[in-house]
């Protein structure tokens, strides 16, 4: 098959999450899949795909058929060998998963994220004060790819001086090479790096998360009451650096860009700070930094009327939801204005994001900051880069004129 | 079947009939009020679909469990008959229930 035949209008739609020219711009496809294969089964890489807002609203979060306990993500899946360690409980299900999801939402709440409010301002402003009066400001290298390992720095209470080598070590893990899937090594999210912090905060208790996970006692799957041991807590604390820190900086990344294509609703915000908010959501909902999302079939299920046998992959396109208009009226138009319901970027269900409330505060305050210095900007279109993986989508670089 | 009005930061009131068994948050979420959002689609974890109960229908809920009663300390301007929609299941005891949204859930 050729890329033209798999993707004109007569053609049956084709997708799959690795092909460049399919990244760049899913949308097109996506409103395909809705239409003419809601759902969707791709032979060559093997899975099935939801694209719909009603039936991934329907699906997502039964996790007794779509399971995570082969990990969320479509290579790791198929991988026969793939090994989950205990207290990896982003790729468990209950009754394993419930202690520890309970325990990591207990520290992880919307209080304690807004309470990071003003941390993370003066964070963006270190970032972005040393450009005002430059030129160029690009969205990704001097914005996006320092605040997100900068804030789950604050919020371990890692030490500044600390903080970039663990930026630097979690951004290369789960990186794809493009149109490649991923290889099953980038799976060890039991990487080194958090252990000695560990060790060394056991005996300087602050009052950070770190330190709230050394003490926190819970039930676990046994019904015993127990603190966590070091092995968990490093566990939780690799999840917790890897989900929030590629995730965020695409976030940064499609505000700039969306933002630079749309001036009338960018300049709109910058005179009302009121719609920052509203903003972030639908630039959340419009361009969604996690895509799609892969779940293991447990037992046969029958969608729209055709059995998806036990053992698939399927693949949940949550970007094609957010832009489903039977859910989001003229889901292709950006509108900050939108009223009505909530995206669905941040999954649904046991599994749904536990950074959704800090995502959402460093979009708010790192738009808000930008703002404030550069009002207006232009994308360099000619030099930014867009990258897409099975797991995320947004950009390597994103270079803008501000002068 | 239940009555429930929900009332917005802003004052907007929306009555809707929701069915028993189903959630004061799925009610709110399955006809897109603004207000709830409910990530976490009722498991308990999320915090995102805080209410405040009016004080006439409080004492009428069941007891929160403990892992509600840890996210009520952790939502944003938690007062005294704050709760998560999620866990108040609708039933006939709750027609006319009334629940206000706070200024914001995140």
């Amino acid at each position: 098959m050729t890329a033209q035949t798999e993707t004109s209008a007569d053609a049956p739609v084709y997708w799959d999450p690795y092909r460049p020219d399919l990244g760049n711009d899913p949308y097109p496809t996506f409103r395909r899949l809705r239409e003419e294969a809601p759902l969707y089964h791709n032979p060559e890489y093997g899975f099935y795909a939801l694209s719909r807002f009603a039936d991934i609203e329907e699906h997502f979060a039964n996790w007794e058929i779509f399971s995570s306990s082969r990990s969320d993500i479509l290579e790791f899946i198929q991988a026969e060998e793939l090994e989950v360690p205990p207290g990896m409980f982003i790729w468990q299900d209950p009754p394993q998963h419930t202690a520890y999801r309970a325990v990591v939402a207990r520290v992880f709440t919307p209080k304690r994220m807004n309470a990071l409010e003003a941390q993370i301002r003066a964070y963006c402003a270190r970032c972005l004060d040393p450009l005002v009066g430059t030129d160029r400001f690009d969205f990704i290298s001097d914005l996006g790819a320092q605040l997100p390992g900068g804030v789950i720095g604050m919020l371990l209470g890692i030490p500044d001086e600390d903080r970039d080598a663990v930026r630097e070590r979690v951004e290369g893990a789960l990186r794809t090479e493009e149109g490649k899937p991923m290889e099953l090594d980038q799976a060890a999210y039991v990487g080194e790096g958090f252990e000695d912090y560990i060790d060394w905060r056991v005996n300087n208790p602050s009052d950070d998360l770190m330190t709230e996970l050394l003490n926190v006692e819970f039930k676990d799957d046994t019904g015993t009451l127990r603190k966590l041991t070091r092995d968990e807590i490093l566990i939780f604390v690799n999840v917790l650096a890897g989900a929030g820190n590629e995730t965020t900086s695409r976030l940064i990344g499609w505000f700039g860009k969306v933002l630079g294509d749309h001036p009338d609703q960018r300049r709109a915000i910058a005179a009302n700070p009121a719609l920052v908010n509203p903003a972030i959501e639908e630039i959340l909902r419009f361009e969604p930094p996690g895509p799609s999302v892969a779940r293991y079939v447990m037992k046969d299920v029958e969608v729209h009327g055709q059995v998806v046998p036990a053992g698939s992959v399927m693949l949940f396109l949550l970007a094609s939801a957010n832009r489903d208009s039977a859910r989001f009226p003229d889901g292709d138009t950006f509108n900050i204005h939108r009223e009505g319901p909530p995206h669905i970027t941040f999954g649904r269900g046991i599994h749904s994001c536990l950074g959704a409330a800090l995502a959402r505060v460093e979009g708010r305050v790192a738009l808000d900051e930008v703002l404030k210095r550069f009002p207006d900007w232009t994308v360099d279109t000619a030099n930014a880069k867009l990258s897409s993986s099975s797991t995320t989508r947004g950009w390597d670089t994103l270079p803008s004129f501000i002068g | 079947m239940a009555k429930i009005t929900y009332i917005g930061f802003d004052g907007e009131e929306n009555v809707l009939d929701v069915e028993n068994g189903r959630s004061v948050m799925q009610g709110a979420v399955s006809e897109g009020l603004r207000g709830i959002i409910g990530d976490c689609a009722g498991s308990c974890s999320c915090a995102t679909c805080h209410v405040y109960v009016d004080p006439a229908w409080f004492d009428k809920l069941a007891e929160p469990s403990e892992m509600e009663a840890i996210l009520l300390e952790e939502v944003c301007d938690p007062q005294p008959t704050s709760r998560l929609s999620c866990q108040i299941t609708v039933s006939d005891a709750l027609d006319g229930l009334v629940v206000r949204m706070p200024e914001k859930q995140v």
